[in-house]
């Protein structure tokens, strides 16, 4: 059930982000690159699947495998290489959108308007 | 080697990204001190060009020199992998760096360059080698992100309406080609339970073994194709390139045309060649036009029509353009299309010979294209400079009044149109050797792809010399008339023009090693030995 409504959610985020890049608004662009660039996080969670107990190894305890890998057994830890791998991600998506907001108010400076059809490269 | 201060072993293979990285800090630390700060730049990036020296040293022939991050081993660390093909395209980018950042100094004005220039270079830098060296996918991702973060602010950089306009066409198209960048890797993630590019090629192999679909896999790699060919400026991504390349500082724009681009042809031949050659299809895709169950029976037609569509977008865009800049970009589209031309040629063949004179093609066009391409926008920035206008309605008569501008860009022309010696004959001598052998084994649509070579090659010829007729020859213009020798960017022109003639001249090393960098892309089973991916039972 879990499965089906993140797939649900996913779409729908995509399908947002989309909707706002394809705005005649900059800053309507950059809401839809960083909803786009936060529904790719989220995805990359799901990828390491949705089951298992937190994967903390304890002193003395038996190594956890996860549940990602083939005949894991029923005491499986969720994957958290995609967890590290979506840190790095977000950091990185935090700088870019930093970026992309300040040069929208360079944009907005230069040409006096944050309306796509009106800003022309020449 | 061994009583020199010099790395040796694994630890070289991180020296070219450390030096760019540590040359980046350096001038950042040192942004009060301009003198210090482009001595630091220029003495830094002469170091680059020596660890990448010695690098290449310990890897040529054919050997692979991998490093495991933090001793950890794989498939469960980062692996950083130095084989031929990694070391050639880090010398290609060696050489055009070093050519840059030397222009940069005398070409970007003081302020510029006491902003932020030299640190965001040298880290732009980092980001190439690291994506040249990197053998885990994810880790690609990030240098690319590290790589992309400063061409941002490079194409922004004067910071007009025109820049901002091109700056923000540019980001948000790159911003949405990183999340399907993410978007890809965490599928291939899902369905092969690998990040290590050698490990994933050794389960691509044996799918069964591993419990791998083929056919999402497939898809998920169709997907990474995308944002690769944005990166390259393929046709149907290569809208961003030619607004992109005018914003940017004409060294910049040497520097994105030259290497940056080659980044994106470097990821198709490794993922494409190395690992996802290993991937079979359970059936034939029941699709017109492809036959065949290997990943590459797909990907081959599609880069070929993308091949031949860029060598026509680019070379009839450049035909009618009105200035420099804008005949160059769109030039570089076309010769894009030329270096993966091969690649599409030789992704449907089964004779291993021909796959390697394929890839062989493919590089040595990069290099010309790198060398020479660099050049022309380096000719662009020093015509600006000189006569203070690029527009080609504004300029005529260069020859009588900059004999030296005039004739570097008349070596880098000829240079791209393939006169011999000079280095772009043997590449299009490739490109054509590998498309006619093709069609005399029988490979279906390679008569096409003769053609479509042919067509690009005598569009190379039309737009360049209507640039020269126009820009170069004939009545000495009013700007022309007054313009000004700007002594250090007309040198480096002048040596870059010289490296054009001495890379034809001396093209038998260039292609020994293009050919090693091929059977290293071609070598799958050596390169995941190499790199060595632990065997992870599954019991």
């Amino acid at each position: 059930m879990t499965q089906v409504i993140l797939a649900l959610v996913l779409g729908l985020l995509f399908a947002l982000g989309t909707y706002l890049v394809l705005r005649e608004d900059v800053v309507r662009v950059v809401w839809g690159v960083t909803i786009i660039s936060q529904s790719a996080n989220v995805y990359l969670v799901t990828m390491g699947g949705l089951r298992g107990r937190a994967p903390i190894l304890g002193h003395g305890s038996e190594h956890p495998v996860a549940c990602s890998v083939p005949n894991a057994g029923a005491n499986c830890v969720t994957d958290p290489l995609v967890q590290a791998l979506v840190l790095t991600a977000i950091v990185i998506g935090f700088g870019t959108t930093a970026f992309a907001l300040v040069l929208t108010y360079r944009v907005y400076e230069e040409h006096g308007t944050i309306d796509l059809g009106e800003v022309r490269a020449e | 080697m061994s009583a020199t201060l010099a790395p040796t072993g694994p630890h070289l293979v991180i020296a070219p990204m450390l030096v760019a990285l540590v040359t980046a800090i350096a001038t950042l630390a040192t942004r009060g001190y301009p003198r210090l700060n482009r001595g630091l730049s220029v003495l830094g990036n002469l170091v680059y060009v020596g660890a990448v020296a010695l690098l290449a040293a310990a890897v040529l022939p054919n050997d692979v020199v991998t490093y495991q991050l933090s001793a950890w081993l794989a498939p469960f660390g980062i692996s950083l992998v130095a084989d031929a093909l990694a070391v050639f395209m880090l010398a290609l980018a060696a050489l055009v760096s070093l050519a840059v950042v030397v222009f940069s100094v005398a070409y970007v004005d003081d302020q510029g360059q006491n902003v932020s220039y030299h640190p965001l270079y040298h880290f732009m830098l980092t980001g190439v080698s690291g994506a040249f060296l990197t053998g885990d996918i994810f880790n690609l991702f990030v240098w690319f992100e590290v790589m992309l973060m400063p061409s941002y602010v490079f194409v922004v950089f004067y910071s007009g309406p025109r820049h901002t306009a091109a700056a923000l066409q540019y980001t948000v198209l790159n911003l949405v080609g990183s999340a399907l960048m993410l978007v890809a890797i965490g599928g291939l993630y899902a369905t092969t339970g690998t990040l290590n590019m050698a490990d994933m090629a050794r389960r691509l192999a044996a799918p069964a073994e591993f419990g791998i679909a083929p056919a999402p896999v497939l898809g998920l790699a169709a997907i990474l194709l995308v944002v690769f060919a944005l990166k390259a400026g393929i046709v149907p991504f290569q809208f961003w390139v030619p607004p992109a390349y005018r914003a940017a500082p004409a060294p910049i724009s040497a520097f994105l045309a030259g290497v940056t681009k080659k980044v994106g042809i470097y990821a198709i031949i490794r993922l494409y060649f190395t690992v996802f050659s290993a991937g079979t299809l359970d059936s034939a895709l029941g699709l017109p036009g492809f036959a065949g169950r290997s990943f590459l029976d797909f990907f081959g037609p599609v880069l070929f029509v993308m091949a031949l569509a860029s060598i026509f977008v680019g070379g009839i865009g450049a035909a009618s353009r009105g200035n420099l800049d804008d005949v160059f970009a769109y030039s570089s589209i076309g010769q894009v299309g030329f270096i993966v031309l091969p690649l599409a040629v030789v992704a449907t063949v089964t004779d291993p010979a021909l796959q390697v004179l394929g890839i062989v093609a493919a590089l040595v066009y990069s290099l010309n294209h790198a060398v020479a391409k660099s050049l022309l926008f380096l000719v662009s920035g020093t015509v600006y400079e000189s006569v203070g206008t690029i527009q080609l309605s504004e300029l005529g008569g260069i020859t009588t009044r900059q004999p030296v501008i005039a004739g570097s860009f008349f070596l880098g022309m000829l240079g791209l149109v393939g006169i011999p010696p000079l280095s772009g004959f043997f590449g299009k001598l490739l490109v054509f050797d590998t498309a006619g052998r093709a069609l005399a084994a029988g490979a279906p649509g390679t008569g096409l792809a003769l053609a479509g070579a042919l067509g690009g090659a005598i569009l190379t010829i039309a737009y360049l010399s209507r640039a020269w007729s126009r820009g170069f020859w004939g009545e000495v213009s009013p700007a022309v008339e007054e313009s000004t020798r700007p002594v250090v960017l007309v040198g480096v022109i002048a040596v870059l023009a010289l490296v054009v003639v001495a890379i034809g001249v001396g093209f038998d090393p260039v292609y020994a090693t293009a050919e090693a960098a091929a059977e290293a892309a071609l070598d799958r089973q050596g390169y995941v030995d190499a790199v060595g991916p632990e065997v992870v039972s599954d019991a």
